[in-house]
């Protein structure tokens, strides 16, 4: 079987590369338009149903990987890899929560509330493609969204622009620190799997598909605020 | 998953910015699948719906979390 060289995955960052323009223009509509002291609160609870399918997406292809470790060559060190980042994500739904805690969102109604379908579409897909195709998809879609990840400078724009309490903007904070080092870690141990074409298809057709679906959830929050 | 099927004119005609990519961009559009290619014409649209209302700002940027 055929299995991927280095030049393959330089092909999806390529490929993933195209869909920035776009995701710039929505995030930027996102941050830019007038109202964000309404928006940001909306944005986080759209945000809190995409991240608190983070750990549970990680785990649920870490147990896939585990079934089939015996025959698939990329299973092993994918598993391993996602215990580590498991670890390194964990919680990350908590600084969320807390942040709509000070902005004084409802969180028992906030956290019963149905994700949006957009939200649904965007994870989703994942939950499919792991369990009924192969986990290394994941990757595409962790490689999109801490590639597309918060700038350093972003908490204080929320702050200074919505006019909200430093207490309110930790997870953009926190992610600006950690993602971009998490980023290249997902396309470093892509360049290490020895995936077949097929595999590094699937990561780049879930790549994206979390691009196209993140901007529609962007336009979505700017659309209801 | 189906194999490539267009050339850099019907990338041109999506609205793809083809003369201003790399050669090395430009082969890799060329090898795209019809999934691929109708994926990033999705994103090309949600591009072309909002306009230049706002510019992407360099600092100010980022919404994805992880």
């Amino acid at each position: 079987m055929d299995r991927t060289s280095g030049g393959s995955i330089a092909a999806v960052r390529i490929k993933l590369a195209l869909t920035k323009p776009a995701l710039q223009a929505a995030a930027a509509r996102l941050w830019q338009l007038p109202g964000l002291a309404q928006r940001y609160p909306a944005y986080l609870c759209a945000m809190h149903g995409v991240i608190r399918a983070s750990v549970p997406l990680m785990e649920l292809a870490a147990r896939r990987c585990a079934d089939r470790a015996a025959d698939d060559p990329v299973a092993g060190p994918l598993r391993q890899y996602l215990l580590r980042h498991i670890e390194q994500e964990r919680g990350h739904d908590d600084w969320l929560l807390a942040d709509l805690a000070t902005l004084g969102c409802d969180l028992p109604r906030r956290v019963a509330a149905q994700p949006s379908p957009t939200v649904a579409r965007l994870a989703g897909a994942q939950y499919y493609w792991i369990e009924h195709y192969h986990p290394v998809a994941l990757m595409g879609y962790i490689a999109v969204l801490e590639g597309n990840a918060p700038t350093p400078e972003l908490g204080d724009w929320i702050v200074r622009t919505a006019g909200v309490p430093e207490g309110a903007v930790r997870t953009a904070r926190e992610h600006a620190e950690l993602d971009t080092r998490h980023a290249e870690a997902a396309f470093h141990l892509l360049e290490a799997l020895p995936l077949t074409a097929a595999q590094t298809n699937a990561v780049t057709i879930s790549g994206l598909h979390t691009a196209e679906t993140l901007i529609r959830l962007f336009a979505d929050v700017v659309r209801a605020t | 998953m189906t194999g490539p099927s267009h050339t850099l004119a019907d990338l041109e005609a999506h609205g793809f910015p083809v003369g201003a990519l790399t050669g090395e961009q430009r082969e890799v559009l060329l090898g795209l699948t019809t999934e691929e290619l109708a994926l990033l014409i999705d994103v090309k649209a949600r591009l072309d719906e909002v306009g230049p209302e706002v510019q992407a700002h360099s600092e100010v940027a980022g919404a994805a979390l992880f």
